[in-house]
């Protein structure tokens, strides 16, 4: 009872569940068709049916259906109300491939609700098949093809057909990959003809192909033949036999053949003539075929009346002909080498092997005969390509034959002229030049017989020598490509020599190139000379080994850091150009390419600087200006020569001569010592007394007068003393030009005025015969010549009592200031040249001022000598007195009067008892 | 003697009945002499032992201890050569085709008795070259004219004893199998000879005259000129010399 209620419960659950269930699911309408698919282009009307009850629970008609496409609502313009439960709408021109279409309904006045969708497919219905073969695979089963036509969009199925008059035969479907294809399931059989159709069918439709009708036999494509051999044949060397087995289609047709062959090195291949193979047949032999060379053969087959396909191609096989006898004579040449033994020449004899097409089998020795004129042939066997032999100077004729297993080839005839042979006739017009990756010569024969030509070539190189090779060509040859490895970028010097019947003739060269390339180094420019607007460049000739061809130009670049590059062409003969119209003292950078015909490279930059004058230019304006200022000069020590009188008169008037003063004269008993010249008239008539005169010819550099070191000693003093000391009489030109102006600046011009010659007056107060007199009396000289400051001061003198003492240590350096007052007007250098000299002067000057002083001291007598030696001791150990350093001062000056100075006025000092008044 | 006559044509009859009774299928060759190239390849392919009886003995087993030997034709199991040769064209087509419905019949018994896989492909290829020939006797029967008149009698058929008596062991059997195929391929190889004569006697009215010579050619084979519409195909057939196979 329990299980009874449980069960009903469980019915009443699932009764409802499931009503409840369709409730939800029962759509309120439906669109009819329910899933089209129409054709790309075509109209397209959908209709959407409402239920009753869906119409009466929403209050809804047909007026409420609006339709959506792909969620996009459709115009109204395109439905139609069919009646109150079904609407329509219709497209036209349908042109997309997938759309979703769904009617919907308007609830409410406002809430829209999907009532049904569908899916319009839209595609194009399939294309009639073109094109349809069937081929059959000997030993499968027939497969055909076609064209499927356009792109349908759709899902569309070929199916092959195929029957006979009498039966039928399964369809073959085709495979999804190869929808254009399709092979039967059952066997061909010959002989039978079967008609084969192809049909495409989709939803849009169904279309078949033509048929066609044929036997399969014609369309086979039969296996190629196997085991195909090549058998050669001893009698003959030209011929070879390929034998082969068919394949079993030839039991039920007739088989022709292509047969192709080629020799084993070369890519294109030969044919049979077809009408030589156009049955079935087991073997074939080829002729025509050259001597001990390997040939490949292959061979492919169908059906004899040319219905169905040709085979593959069968493996290929090879034979080789059977030997010949070398069917032309070697290359043959000659090389003469300096040999040792006088009266003989060492010859080597050079042969090309022969190409297989020639020698026609296994070469297995050359024999090689040399004959002397007039006497017996001599024969030799030699296995190598070359043999060396010692011959006289005459004149020989070789001959050379190749020997293979057949027979001999034909000789090879060489003359080897005598020693003395002039060789001549040479070939002309020679020329060589690249074509077709090949390096061909070409000259114009001499207008003699010529037996043929021999070209030699080398490789030139600075790094390694020409190694020769060579070739030979028929007489007739005029043109020909040499036949060796040639490289790219390399030079070859090409020879050719015309080979006559009494031997070879001159010999022709020309350079040449297989292939040229841009030099792999360009040149290294550098300059000769460079000058203020232009430059001389040079350079080297490129290495032969980097050149890579002729060198065609060679293109100079040169530029300033800010300027443009500037390009100058130059012949390549040239190794050197002048740059022109540069500018001064700039800094140009240059450099140069090579150019071949292929192209060019860059050297190395260089750079060099233009000057900023040109050569000369600067002793062009030295010189001249240096004469004008020597002229200048020259002219102004002329003028002042002539004018001398007017310019001393000005700048150095004339002091009087204290010896012609009025004191002298004054002074009856005092006899002119000395000639004065003309100091002695101009002061003919002046006396003085107890005068002296010093004059000191400053301008006399060479010979310095002890006065010179007196007032060297007065501007040491001066140097001591402090400052301010000026008589405003006199003074050295030297205090004044260094002193700090107590004098006028008049009286230091006057200084510097009278600085070459510089007198001195001074009036000596002396007593008679060695009494002093009790006040020391001054005399005016006429003179305007300032005093010297020790004039003055008495006291400054004390230093010239040292000089007796200390003439051999005179400082120099005080002398050289005195030199250095000068140094104004006077070079250093010369100062300095001219202190030592001075120097070393004065300290002769002392030494034979001593000397003078003697021999003046000595006609006074002992006593006096005495004195003066009682001077030196008290100079030396005690303090000096005036009286004492004017007596030595007069001593000195009267020393420099005996040396005979014309042009000076050494100091007189009326001395008591040294002057006697007359 | 009608009882006679009415066996005689009745085979005739029923044969021409069956070729107008298939269904429309694919067309025949409309070249006599392309289809009778085709026959008489045919025949000579099928002549050779190895297409079929050379399978069976080794699939039997007969080719030990000098059984081979053994397997020789029964006398009256098909056609003699000569037979054939007397016969017209279109009794001979109609006999070709009854015999080889027979071979078809044997084989499908033969068959049973062949384990091989492989040896049961090879003999389906058999069978269906066997129809293929057949297709080619329809066609061939389609170009001659008054394929439906005759009254020639069709000479023993291997039809009448399509299989061995079922009493025989099984070696029995396999030997009348041998046999059976031995015969076979001897009948196909009379029946290439006589395709030959057709051709040289096609070759021969050519030389004369091609319309002519068909035409008496089908004269001589006793058949009426009722089916005229044959002729203009077969009249067609000398535009093609490419399809005549030579001897």
């Amino acid at each position: 009872m329990l299980t009874l209620k449980i069960w009903i419960v469980q019915a009443l659950f699932i009764f409802f569940t499931t009503e409840s269930v369709g409730e939800l699911l029962d759509p309120c309408g439906y669109i009819k068709p329910e899933s089209p698919i129409v054709q790309l282009g075509s109209n397209f009307t959908a209709v959407c049916v409402l239920k009753e009850k869906c119409m009466d629970y929403f209050h809804v008609n047909a007026n409420y259906i609006f339709w959506k496409t792909n969620h996009v609502t459709i115009p109204k313009e395109q439905y139609t109300i069919i009646n109150k439960t079904a609407s329509s709408v219709t497209f036209t021109d349908i042109s997309l491939l997938n759309i979703q279409l769904t009617c919907n309904i308007r609830t409410f006045g406002q809430i829209d609700q999907n009532v049904y969708g569908i899916r319009i497919i839209s595609g194009l219905p399939p294309e009639k098949p073109t094109n349809l073969s069937c081929i059959v695979n000997e030993g499968k089963k027939m497969m055909c093809q076609w064209d499927p036509g356009r792109e349908t969009y759709l899902e569309t199925n070929f199916t092959l057909k195929s029957e006979w008059a009498t039966e039928k035969f399964a369809d073959c479907k085709t495979k999804r990959d190869t929808p254009t294809s399709c092979t039967v399931d059952y066997s061909p059989v010959y002989f039978v003809n079967i008609e084969v159709w192809v049909e495409a069918e989709n939803a849009l439709g169904k279309v078949t192909s033509d048929h066609i009708n044929f036997d399969p036999v014609d369309k086979v494509k039969p296996s190629p033949p196997h085991n195909l051999s090549v058998s050669n044949s001893e009698e003959l060397s030209s011929i070879l036999k390929l034998t082969w087995i068919n394949s079993s289609i030839q039991g039920f047709i007739g088989l022709k053949y292509n047969i192709q062959y080629r020799t084993r090195d070369a890519s294109t291949w030969s044919q049979i003539p077809p009408e030589d193979t156009a049955s079935t047949r087991y073997s074939f032999t080829v002729q025509d075929l050259k001597p001990f060379t390997e040939y490949v053969f292959r061979i492919r087959c169908m059906k004899e009346d040319g219905k169905g396909f040709w085979s593959d191609w069968s493996e290929e096989a090879s034979g080789i002909t059977y030997e010949d006898r070398p069917s032309k004579a070697p290359s043959f040449w000659y090389k003469i080498e300096p040999s040792h033994t006088h009266g003989y020449r060492s010859v080597q004899l050079i042969w090309k092997t022969l190409p297989p097409f020639e020698a026609n089998g296994k070469i297995l020795d050359y024999e090689v005969t040399l004959t002397r004129w007039k006497s017996r042939l001599q024969n030799y066997t030699v296995n190598d390509t070359k043999w060396t032999v010692n011959i006289t100077n005459d004149r020989y004729i070789a001959t050379l034959t190749a020997r293979n297993l057949v027979g001999k080839s034909n000789a090879a005839v060489l003359t080897i002229p005598a020693y003395d042979f002039q060789a001549t006739r040479p070939v002309t017009d020679l020329k060589a030049f690249p074509k077709d990756n090949m390096l061909w010569v070409e000259w114009t024969a001499p207008n003699e017989s010529v037996n043929k030509y021999i070209l030699e070539w080398c490789v030139l190189s600075d790094k390694a020598p020409c190694i020769q090779d060579w070739q030979q060509e028929d007489g007739t040859v005029h043109r020909t490509y040499l036949r060796g490895n040639l490289a790219e970028s390399k030079c070859y010097l090409i020879t050719v020599t015309p080979v006559y019947a009494d031997g070879p003739g001159s010999t022709e060269s020309i350079k040449a190139y297989l292939k040229q390339a841009p030099p792999s180094k360009g040149p290294t420019v550098r300059t000769k000379k460079v000058g203020k607007n232009e430059a001389v460049l040079e350079w080297d000739q490129l290495p032969v080994d980097v050149q890579n061809g002729f060198i065609r130009n060679y293109t100079i670049f040169y530029r300033t850091i800010i300027g443009n590059e500037t390009a100058v062409n130059v012949d390549s003969s040239h190794t050197e150009y002048t740059l022109s119209s540069l500018t001064s003292d700039t800094l140009y950078m240059v450099r140069m390419a090579a150019y071949t015909d292929e192209g060019g490279k860059d050297g190395p930059e260089f750079t060099f600087t233009t000057p900023k004058f040109a050569q000369g230019e600067i002793e062009a304006i030295v010189v001249p200006v240096c004469l004008a200022f020597l002229l200048t000069t020259l002219l102004g020590v002329l003028f002042c020569f002539n004018k001398r009188d007017l310019i001393k008169k000005h700048i150095w008037p004339n002091v009087p001569d204290p010896s012609k003063s009025h004191i002298a004269q004054w002074s009856p008993h005092t006899p002119p010592r000395h000639n004065f010249n003309s100091k002695d008239q101009m002061y003919s008539d002046g006396n003085f007394t107890d005068v002296s005169v010093v004059e000191i010819e400053a301008a006399n550099d060479k010979k310095p007068f002890p006065e010179d070191l007196k007032s060297l000693d007065l501007f040491k003093k001066e140097k001591i003393s402090t400052e301010g000391h000026s008589s405003g009489i006199g003074g050295s030109s030297c205090m004044s030009s260094s002193r700090p102006s107590i004098s006028s600046s008049d009286e230091n011009e006057s200084a510097q005025n009278t600085s070459g010659t510089v007198q001195y007056s001074t009036v000596v107060h002396s007593g008679y015969r060695h009494q002093v007199p009790s006040v020391q009396v001054f005399s005016r000289s006429e003179s305007t010549q300032p005093l010297l400051d020790s004039e003055e001061r008495p006291e400054d003198l004390q230093l010239v009592d040292n000089i007796d003492s200390s003439v051999g240590n005179l400082p120099r350096q005080q002398y050289f200031k005195q030199n250095c007052s000068q140094h104004e007007t006077s070079p250093d250098i010369s100062h300095f040249e001219r202190s030592k000299q001075v120097s070393s002067v004065n300290e002769e000057d002392f030494v034979r001022l001593k000397q003078q002083i003697s021999d003046i001291s000595q006609p006074y007598g002992s006593g006096q000598m005495k004195m003066f030696q009682e001077i030196s001791v008290a100079d030396a150990f005690g303090p000096r007195t005036e009286g004492q350093v004017e007596r030595f001062e007069t001593v000195g000056m009267e020393a420099a009067i005996d040396e005979g100075m014309p042009k000076s006025y050494l100091p007189q000092t009326v001395r008591r008892g040294g002057y006697m008044p007359q | 003697m009608q009882a006679q006559l009415l066996w005689r044509t009745l085979p005739s009859l029923v044969l021409g009945l069956l070729f107008l009774s298939m269904p429309a299928m694919g067309s025949c060759s409309d070249k006599y002499p392309e289809l009778l190239g085709q026959l008489q390849k045919q025949a000579d392919f099928m002549q050779h032992t190895n297409t079929l009886l050379d399978l069976y003995i080794r699939s039997q087993g007969l080719d030990k201890n000098g059984l081979k030997e053994h397997c020789r034709e029964r006398p009256g199991a098909f056609p003699s050569k000569d037979a054939l040769q007397r016969l017209s064209r279109r009794v001979f087509l109609r006999t070709l085709d009854t015999t080889l419905g027979q071979v078809l019949l044997r084989l499908a018994a033969l068959e049973q008795d062949i384990p091989k896989a492989q040896d049961l492909e090879m003999l389906s290829g058999v069978k269906l070259n066997i129809r293929g020939f057949k297709n080619n006797i329809h066609c061939m029967a389609q170009l001659l004219p008054g394929s439906s008149e005759t009254t020639e009698p069709t000479p023993t058929s291997p039809g009448a004893s399509p299989s061995p008596t079922p009493t025989l062991d099984t070696f029995q059997r396999r030997l009348e199998g041998c046999r059976f195929l031995h015969g076979y391929h001897r009948f196909m190889r009379s029946v290439g000879q006589v395709f030959r004569e057709w051709g040289k006697s096609l070759s021969r009215s050519r030389r004369h005259s091609p319309h002519q010579g068909l035409l008496k050619g089908a004269r001589r084979m006793q058949l009426s000129g009722r089916n005229k519409r044959l002729m203009p195909r077969v009249q067609l057939a000398p535009g093609s010399h490419r399809g005549a196979p030579g001897g």
